[in-house]
């Protein structure tokens, strides 16, 4: 007769790591979370002063924004040129040119109507903004001198 | 010589483990169900101005937003300030961190008229570093 004891094995899944694994699903998720950054077009305001300052009018671009989001814009050699809202694209081109004959000096101006919406006057923005030339002498030219002409003055 | 048989035993000591995977699901699930993301709490229809120009803006420090909704009311901090009356709300922020940059949610089919005068309120708070809130594209 034979004796021979039948071997029970018994089923088991090891849990003993679960709590690590669970711990560092934890931890991943904590490190790796971005929340939504911000995004948007960074401005300087200038001072609130009395005195103004004189520049030069060959230094200047000036636009102006109807209520129907059409331009004026005025420079030497440009003089109140019309924009349609569909032709925002210009304003870089003069921008550019501006920028290669004017250098650093250069100010744009921006006047808005009260009564144009902010995204046109946020598009115009983006156009000036988004101008960027290269200078024969290697330097990357951008147009960091923009104005934001408040609506109350004429 | 007789030789005493009592057995000793030791006892291992034991931390039990078996309940700490329920303890750490149970701090996921807990966090998962109580996270309330800001912006939605304060249920405000602003549909941002797109801009090929848009960047990213590092800092996540010296923040504090200014929020105009498409009806043109001004809210900053949760709470509804009359537009002209922003820079009473902004002043003393500024005068705590003058590094302060002041992000501006507009929604944008606000007319500009609304979006000057909180640009002459945060001239008149000293806080000039700004930022117009925008999506990418357009």
């Amino acid at each position: 007769m034979e004796l021979r004891q039948k071997k029970k094995y018994q089923a088991a899944i090891p849990t003993a790591s679960m709590g690590d694994i669970a711990f560092l699903i934890i931890i991943f998720f904590m490190t790796t979370t971005v929340f939504t950054r911000e995004k948007g077009i960074k401005m300087l305001l200038p001072e609130k002063t009395e005195t103004e300052t004189k520049v030069k009018p060959e230094n200047v671009v000036s636009i102006l924004i109807n209520p129907e989001g059409a331009l004026k814009l005025r420079a030497t050699g440009y003089d109140g040129i019309d924009i349609s809202p569909q032709q925002y694209s210009e304003v870089r081109r003069i921008v550019e040119e501006k920028l290669l004959e004017r250098d650093t000096l250069l100010v744009v101006s921006l006047k808005t109507s009260k009564d144009a919406q902010y995204q046109a006057m946020i598009g115009v923005l983006d156009q000036i903004k988004l101008a960027k030339v290269v200078t024969q002498d290697g330097r990357e030219l951008k147009a960091n001198k923009i104005s934001l002409i408040p609506t109350s003055e004429e | 010589m007789r030789k005493s048989i009592i057995r000793r035993f030791t006892r291992t000591p034991e931390i039990p483990t078996a309940s700490t995977a329920d303890v750490a699901f149970l701090l996921i699930l807990f966090f998962m169900v109580t996270t309330v993301f800001r912006a939605t709490s304060l249920n405000l229809k602003i549909v941002l101005p797109k801009a090929k120009s848009t960047e990213r803006i590092l800092i996540r420090r010296n923040i504090t937003h200014i929020w105009v909704d498409n009806n043109g009311r001004v809210f900053i901090d949760d709470s509804l300030v009359p537009k002209e009356r922003v820079s009473s709300k902004i002043s003393p922020k500024v005068a705590e961190n003058p590094e302060l940059v002041t992000i501006l949610n507009i929604h944008s089919d606000i007319e500009y008229g609304t979006v000057d005068v909180i640009l002459d309120q945060l001239k008149e708070s000293r806080a000039f570093k700004i930022t117009f809130a925008t999506e990418f594209g357009g």
